[in-house]
């Protein structure tokens, strides 16, 4: 450093990235999670039922795809030589996340300030979410289904915005759905499980859902008794809660990004599974049966890890929106002006 | 089974029965104890957790009418004539100890321009988070989940929740609706520090109100299996000249099939909150 004037600055900017990384709680990428230690047995509750609380997180699998892209064909699974590619790009991204200014001539997206987002730690070891079919693919929509609007999501930089049923559920702060509360994007993937007698509850940080599933054979709620995150029941499979949604509302969330896409229906059911398999790390996975949305059922999965320092934040959504109302009142003002403009 | 010496008397009796005897208080064999007199314990059973602390967990409600206001009121009229009767607030006996909310001039200012403009400025028409202590007396159940460390609350309105940490305690970091909660056990009463909220949360339908400085300990303690009986105190220098506090009691809610139902109002309240930005047809 031959300038000492500037010293004192660039010290000062390296607490701030210290700073900021600390506070986001990432550090840097590492190779994927291996086997669990050896001698590592599930715990288990006061009760007696296996201990998967904590909070956890599907950030590894930030930006794999549901679907999987044809040139993997039938493979789920990375190479080694795959995997140590996307370990350098995670590695790349994250130097550049430190960084506090970008070259002019660099290209930034307009997307919220870095620390608000989430990055996978390591990289996901599969080619997409989707695992079963082996193709890797959401089964084909049935025609009826395509039919079914869908309301705009976010990205959408010309949305109709006659009034806010124009758009997603997501966006009007009012859920993401099952499964969309838990499938990973660019934040808020945090998933706090509070285990008591008979009782389990998930709290995912997105849109601030709390999820209650008892675990004591009750039977479901009656049919008539709907809602957009359904009605659930768990019990235990060895050491795997398994979970049965029903009751949905239906033609609300779909199964996209931030529960997007075309709406699934009132008689989708869904199992999930959550597995422990070491002191860090869950295997999440989904059945989504839907018989009047796809033309058969599939399975979605991706691992949950539990990160040092990591915690759900308030997601007060609907409380700061204000996205509906400058989209709507924006788009007001749009038509205003070309109202005056035809005059 | 296992004998063991009754801490009351020379009678062997088994360690089950003396167990019940414990818990349900009631002494053993009319004899003097040999010791001074126990702490004071809820006289009847309440559900306890393995290692012996109370088990809170279920679905819980608060009666009563504190969610219109948390003082002393007269049934009254509603603000809309067109919902008759079922619009109207009953009236009903405050859960403020003494009566009164110790506010300063201003705040008490506050307060009485809040009621005017209710409509507009309560955090419940408009389906925001209810905050606390509110959320634990709103006419909707709530779920306690309570695990061998942390104490989960899930709310039915507005799917509202927050995890108590039972842990070493933290700071909030940031201020929200619902606060950073704290717990702590002193004997059989879980003690809930309540911080960093975000001051736009108010008590009641009636304009009482908190602000970012406002600092709420709660005190939960089983009267029995089926009742909790509730305290906070509410300390805040910058709206009110002393502590306070408010106490009432939640039950159990013991319906067959009663569980804690969805109610994101999000959606029925879109209408007013941006019904004059849609597009006129």
């Amino acid at each position: 450093m031959r300038n000492l004037f500037l010293m004192p600055i660039a010290i000062l900017a390296a607490a701030f990235v210290l700073l900021t990384a600390s506070a986001s709680g990432q550090p840097a990428p590492s190779a994927p999670k291996t086997s669990p230690p050896k001698n590592w047995v599930q715990p288990k509750t006061p009760w007696g039922d296996p201990d998967i609380q904590g909070t956890w997180t599907s950030d590894d699998c930030i930006g794999t795809p549901l679907n999987r892209p044809a040139n993997f064909g039938d493979r789920l699974y990375y190479t080694e030589q795959e995997l140590t590619d996307r370990l350098n790009r995670l590695k790349t991204q994250h130097e550049n996340d430190l960084k506090e200014t970008v070259a002019a001539d660099q290209r930034v997206g307009t997307g919220p300030p870095g620390h608000w987002g989430e990055r996978a730690r390591r990289p996901c070891t599969q080619t997409s979410l989707v695992t079963d079919p082996p193709n890797g693919h959401v089964p084909d929509m049935l025609p009826e289904a395509k039919l079914r609007p869908v309301p705009e999501g976010a990205g959408n930089n010309t949305p109709k915005a006659d009034t806010p049923e124009d758009f997603s559920y997501y966006i009007r702060c009012i859920t993401r759905g099952v499964p969309g509360s838990i499938f990973p994007v660019i934040y808020g993937n945090g998933q706090q499980i509070v285990q008591g007698k008979g009782m389990v509850s998930i709290m995912e940080e997105m849109v601030h859902e709390a999820r209650i599933i008892p675990v004591d054979g009750r039977p479901h709620a009656p049919s008539n008794v709907r809602s957009y995150m359904g009605d659930s029941r768990g019990h235990w499979e060895g050491n795997t809660l398994v979970v049965e949604t029903t009751n949905f509302l239906g033609n609300r969330t779909g199964i996209v990004g931030n529960g997007g896409g075309t709406p699934t229906s009132d008689v989708m059911k869904t199992i999930e599974r959550f597995t422990r398999i070491s002191p860090d790390e869950m295997k999440y996975q989904i059945t989504i049966d839907d018989p009047k949305t796809y033309a058969k059922p599939f399975t979605v999965g991706f691992p949950l890890t539990m990160e040092p320092g990591y915690q759900n934040f308030e997601y007060a959504c609907h409380e700061g929106n204000y996205a509906m109302f400058d989209s709507l009142s924006g788009a007001r003002a749009v038509e205003k002006k070309a109202a005056a403009q035809k005059k | 089974m296992t004998y063991r010496r009754s801490h009351w008397g020379t009678a062997w009796i088994p360690l089950s029965a003396a167990f019940v005897l414990l818990f349900s208080g009631v002494p053993s064999h009319g004899q003097t104890p040999a010791r001074p007199a126990a702490p004071a314990r809820p006289a009847a059973q309440i559900p306890r957790m393995p290692d012996g602390k109370p088990n809170f967990s279920g679905l819980w409600q608060a009666l009563g009418t504190a969610y219109w206001d948390i003082r002393d009121h007269s049934a009254q009229a509603g603000p809309f004539f067109q919902l008759g009767a079922t619009g109207a607030m009953p009236a009903g006996e405050g859960i403020v100890e003494g009566g009164e909310i110790p506010y300063t001039p201003a705040a008490a200012a506050q307060q009485k321009t809040n009621l005017q403009n209710r409509m507009k400025l309560d955090p419940e028409i408009k389906c925001y988070m209810p905050g606390i202590p509110r959320a634990n007396y709103m006419p909707f159940p709530f779920q306690i989940i309570q695990s061998q460390r942390d104490i989960a609350f899930a709310y039915e309105y507005a799917t509202s929740n927050r995890v108590v940490n039972m842990g070493k305690f933290k700071e909030g970091s940031v201020d929200t609706w619902m606060g950073t909660s704290n717990g702590k056990w002193e004997g059989d009463t879980l003690v809930v520090d309540v911080s960093s909220l975000n001051g736009n949360s108010w008590f009641d339908r009636s304009g009482n109100f908190q602000s970012e400085n406002t600092h709420i300990v709660e005190r939960f303690t089983l009267a029995d299996a089926d009742h909790i009986n509730y305290e906070a105190t509410i300390d805040d220098k910058t709206i009110y000249t002393k502590p306070w506090k408010i106490s009432t009691v939640l039950y159990r809610r013991k319906e067959k099939g009663a569980q804690l139902n969805e109610f994101k109002c999000v959606e029925f309240v879109e209408q007013l909150i941006y019904g004059d930005l849609e597009k006129k047809k």
